[in-house]
């Protein structure tokens, strides 16, 4: 078992932008309210999740907002985090998804409390055998995200980054609607290629 | 045992958060009596995670952080595990609405007997549902009585079916509860429900449908599908 004690002074050696450091961070600030550790996820993540908000279409002060919001939910759930499911990269995304569509509603919403949701499919214990390290997952979806041919990677990063919908997709790149689907077909089937490779 | 799921690019948008109110909720639906598709999510959500992290930098103010912590200590917000979780889910299911997708109970003021249903053509009700919908687009429950063979149609746009109760056949396989089909402009189907009881099915559709034939075309705007 290690120590708040312990894990602080582990924080204090590892600023980096390691994803194992930044998991362990993120470990510490949930079972510790570690204050350094919150400090070193918010100088990593902080800068970033302002240009997502404002690629979402947020003026600049309120993506600063919605920074802030982001961290007090980070720091409110960090103990449901557990980094054997996910990479903090991958967790602080989907707080900050959720925070979005929340927010940021050109989409409508589904119930008063659509976050309930997303809240329950985090918390919720997956039955899945998730022995794979999630940092060695990471650098590998980093990997096959660079290798992917670029129209594929173009359709990735507008369904990530601008939240636009195939039909979007396919106005904006004036393609016909099927081979915006193909294409971000063809890139998750090599992703999951990818992985299903990495757990055998 | 569910046999169809959602395809990888519904599945992909619904990660990236990048879907229609009316879309999500039909994903959640889904995932909410699907465990390999939730999986399936988690995968689309570490590319998120990736993206998140190769983003550019924007400077934040110089005392965000300081602000950040003041508003943490004047809230008190605690790193509670439980905090903010299961609030909203105060309504009581009724019986037969047991074993219906949470998304959906929270939508529904009663079971399946107790909504308002609509009839759109012999053997077809609807009931529209209250979410916020794009222009075009629909989202409502398909009751298919026992039987009933619905106009062969087309598709312009894109439309999602999950089978809640019951089950229907087409010329693309058998679909039961949990199961779910989805449809572009190039295919033609003609869906039955294939036992004695009804077929309840969510329905997603973001451009009205094309019916064969000339009969149908005039039935359309009636049916209204």
């Amino acid at each position: 078992m290690v120590t708040c004690e312990q894990l602080t002074l582990k924080v204090e050696r590892d600023l980096g932008l390691d994803p194992r450091k930044l998991s362990a961070h993120l470990v510490s600030v949930g079972e510790c309210s570690d204050r350094s550790a919150f400090k070193a996820l918010f100088d990593h993540f902080a800068p970033r999740l302002k240009s997502f908000y404002i690629r979402s279409g947020s003026s600049e002060p309120f993506a600063e907002e919605l920074v802030q919001e982001t961290f007090m939910s980070i720091w409110r759930k960090a103990g449901l985090y557990d980094p054997a499911k996910a990479a903090a990269s991958t967790w602080i995304f989907t707080i900050a998804r959720n925070l979005r569509i929340d927010r940021l509603r050109k989409e409508g919403r589904f119930v008063q409390k659509e976050e309930f949701f997303f809240e329950q499919a985090m918390v919720e214990e997956g039955d899945q055998e998730a022995y794979v390290d999630q940092g060695v997952i990471g650098e590998a979806v980093e990997v096959a995200l660079t290798q992917l041919p670029s129209n594929q990677a173009e359709v990735i990063k507008l369904s990530f980054y601008e939240h636009a919908t195939h039909a979007e997709i396919a106005s904006r790149l004036q393609l016909p609607l099927g081979t915006v689907k193909s294409r971000l077909r063809l890139a998750f089937g090599r992703l999951r290629t990818l992985l299903a490779d990495l757990e055998q | 045992m569910i046999n169809h799921h959602p395809s990888d690019e519904t599945i992909l948008s619904y990660a990236a958060g990048a879907m229609s109110a009316a879309s999500r909720l039909f994903v959640s639906s889904h995932l909410s009596v699907c465990e390999s598709c939730r999986e399936r999510v988690r995968t689309a959500e570490v590319v998120g995670g990736v993206l998140l992290n190769d983003i550019e930098c924007t400077p934040v103010s110089a005392d965000a952080f300081d602000q950040l912590m003041a508003r943490i200590d004047s809230n008190a917000v605690e790193t509670s595990a439980v905090n903010g979780v299961g609030t909203s889910s105060s309504k009581v299911a009724s019986a037969d609405m047991v074993g219906l997708p949470e998304p959906l109970q929270l939508l529904l003021d009663g079971g399946f007997d107790e909504l308002k249903w609509k009839t759109v053509a012999p053997g077809v009700k609807q009931y529209p549902l209250p979410v916020d919908v794009l222009p075009g687009e629909k989202v409502r429950l398909l009751k298919l009585s026992p039987g009933f063979v619905t106009p062969e149609h087309s598709h312009h746009g894109h439309e999602m079916t999950m089978v809640l109760k019951g089950s229907f056949s087409d010329e693309t396989g058998r679909y039961k509860a949990g199961d779910v089909q989805e449809m572009d402009g190039s295919v033609h189907h003609q869906p039955i429900a294939d036992t004695e009881e009804d077929c309840i099915c969510l329905v997603v559709t973001d451009a009205p449908l094309q019916f064969k034939g000339v009969i149908n075309k005039l039935l359309q705007p009636f049916i209204g599908f």
